[in-house]
């Protein structure tokens, strides 16, 4: 029974989500009983079993289809709800969902976006997916206690150089290519966009009191929050600013830096 | 064996959806309880977690999931069941209700509720299951009858009738939503009346009251729309048949104002004080006694 009752539910699979539709994907089954998909659903003068095995293929779209358009609503905004649509037709077809959640079900969309034709047509479209998804990712990320000013004045400043830190979960550090946060911020506030300039763009996501906030970094900033979330020594996130300066400008700029972070909540202590 | 005196009413409560956090934070309406999706809640962090610890200060829950699927021929998933409890653990929750159906197979995931073929054979393989999940959460859990838009030639008795077999041989309780109960019998044409009588009557823990959407041929259960009022004449027949029993306005798309949830969930309260008198103390008394406290972790004999 078992088996049988697999093999149902992964006939069942196959066509509501066959891609072109249940009855081009019935074509493709060989192993149907007598009578076809009637003699597995019952169909009746209202609706036939074709039609009922419709439904089930349309809520599964469009289910989708609406939560990727909550959680990209600025990837939907560039390419228009018609082109959206068919890039989550594709999308699901090459990547269908396996999470027991469906907020997950955008996880891989900004590396499809960047192999797909309309991410060629727009070449910053990946990038902006890719922004949006870092947002979703850093509102559901893991709660930990952030290092604040005060946390930090209560260690003693010889022990500061190898001091241990990371970023805070909520965290993440995008090297995008394309100026697309400002893309982002303007379809959040109902504004006009327009095609974002082509340039390096170190981009910082992050979570303060459950509010998701995001902008571009200058890159030693970039390159010394990256030391920190690999686990930097305090010494060695300094270096990166020591680095791109002259030693008065790197004091001023790790004192300027330091302060931003701990008020934003970007650094938990590290490990040993 | 489960019981209701595990199961008291908490009375009349709402879904919590995003949309209204901030009100319901601000306002602290009067809503004896609020149901999560569980799903909606297990991610490790971030603000829909501080909104619930919040809310749960002042208010009983339940646990609803929609990702159990525990009609699947697949295993049942480790990672969720761990993570549901875990969630359960940190919230308490009056108890936990997920769908009897499937979701997906061969580690896909469809979203969506499937009905399950109605054969001796289903109700073995999904009880030996909900046992296993309850064995693991070590707490009774509750099924839900879903909406259903096609049925299978295989199976051999009726839904409700799958429903009781499968309540009685896992042991489990039941969450009778009768907008479902409305929608599934207008789509295959039977008796909606007759379902109700044949759901054995000491597992009902829960009821949930929502509103469909009409397709021609067909009813949709969509949630987007206020509840019935065949659908509410449906719950007057449940509560002469199952007594007081917790219910619950479902409402996820085109989610009105606050305000409008609160009066459907307080004309549930006028029909069942019409039917059955207002709630006693003791009802009341049984409702605060687990405004935090958790269930005993497992209420099977």
């Amino acid at each position: 029974m078992r088996s049988k009752l697999k093999e149902l539910q992964s006939l069942l699979y196959r066509l509501i989500t066959a891609p072109e539709g249940v009855a081009q994907g019935l074509e493709r089954e060989t192993a149907l009983p007598a009578g076809g998909l009637g003699g597995i659903i019952a169909g009746d003068e209202r609706l036939s079993a074709l039609a009922r095995v419709e439904i089930y293929a349309n809520m599964y779209f469009y289910r989708i289809l609406d939560a990727l358009k909550e959680d990209f609503p600025a990837t939907l905004a560039v390419i228009g709800a018609d082109n959206f649509h068919n890039l989550i037709t594709d999308y699901i077809a090459a990547h269908p969902p396996t999470h027991y959640s469906i907020n997950e079900a955008g996880r891989s969309l900004a590396g499809f976006v960047r192999e797909h034709p309309l991410g060629r047509a727009h070449p910053f479209l990946a990038d902006l997916a890719a922004l949006e998804w870092a947002v979703i990712e850093s509102f559901h990320a893991r709660d930990a206690s952030a290092l604040d000013a005060d946390a930090m004045r209560q260690i003693a400043p010889e022990r500061w150089p190898a001091l241990r830190l990371a970023t805070h979960p909520a965290v993440r550090l995008l090297a995008l290519a394309h100026r697309v946060e400002r893309v982002l911020a303007a379809v959040e506030r109902n504004e006009e966009w327009s095609p974002p300039a082509r340039e390096p763009s170190p981009t910082l996501v992050w979570r303060n009191r459950s509010m998701v906030f995001y902008r571009v970094l200058e890159a030693p900033e970039f390159e010394a929050l990256d030391a920190a979330h690999s686990g930097a020594t305090f010494a060695e996130i300094c270096g990166r600013f020591a680095a791109a300066a002259t030693a008065g400008d790197a004091a001023s700029e790790i004192n300027r830096n330091l302060s931003r972070w701990l008020g934003d909540g970007l650094l938990i202590l590290g490990g040993a | 064996m489960i019981s209701r005196e595990n199961f008291p009413s908490l009375g009349i409560g709402v879904g919590l959806r995003r949309v209204h956090y901030g009100w319901v934070l601000e306002n602290r309406p009067r809503i004896d309880w609020f149901e999560i999706i569980s799903e909606n809640f297990m991610a490790p962090g971030g603000r829909p977690l501080e909104v619930l610890e919040a809310v749960r200060e002042n208010y009983p829950i339940a646990m609803h999931g929609v990702s159990m699927s525990i009609g699947s021929t697949d295993p049942l998933r480790r990672e969720y069941l761990a993570r549901l409890k875990e969630t359960a653990r940190r919230f308490e929750p009056a108890w936990i209700s997920d769908h009897l159906c499937w979701t997906g197979v061969g580690g896909r995931n469809l979203h969506d509720l499937l009905p399950l073929p109605y054969t001796e054979e289903a109700v073995r393989h999904v009880a030996r299951r909900v046992r296993e999940v309850q064995d693991f959460l070590e707490r009774p859990i509750l099924l839900e009858n879903v909406s259903s838009y096609m049925a299978y030639r295989i199976s051999r008795m009726s839904e409700w009738e799958f429903l009781a077999a499968v309540a009685e041989e896992a042991d489990c309780g039941i969450l009778l939503d009768i907008n479902n109960i409305f929608v599934s019998a207008f789509n295959h044409g039977f008796d909606a009346h007759a379902y109700i009588d044949g759901v054995p009557l000491g597992r009902v823990m829960q009821f949930h009251l929502a509103g469909h959407s009409e397709h021609g041929a067909y009813l949709l259960d969509t949630h987007d729309h206020p509840v019935r009022d065949e659908v509410w004449a449906l719950y007057e027949y449940a509560l002469r048949r199952f007594g007081r029993v917790a219910a619950l306005v479902e409402w996820d798309d085109n989610i009105p104002d606050f305000p409008v949830l609160a009066e459907t969930a307080e004309r549930a309260r006028e029909i069942e004080e019409k039917l059955l008198g207002e709630r006693g103390v003791n009802d009341a008394v049984q409702a605060e006694g687990i405004a935090k406290p958790a269930l005993p972790p497992d209420n099977r004999a």
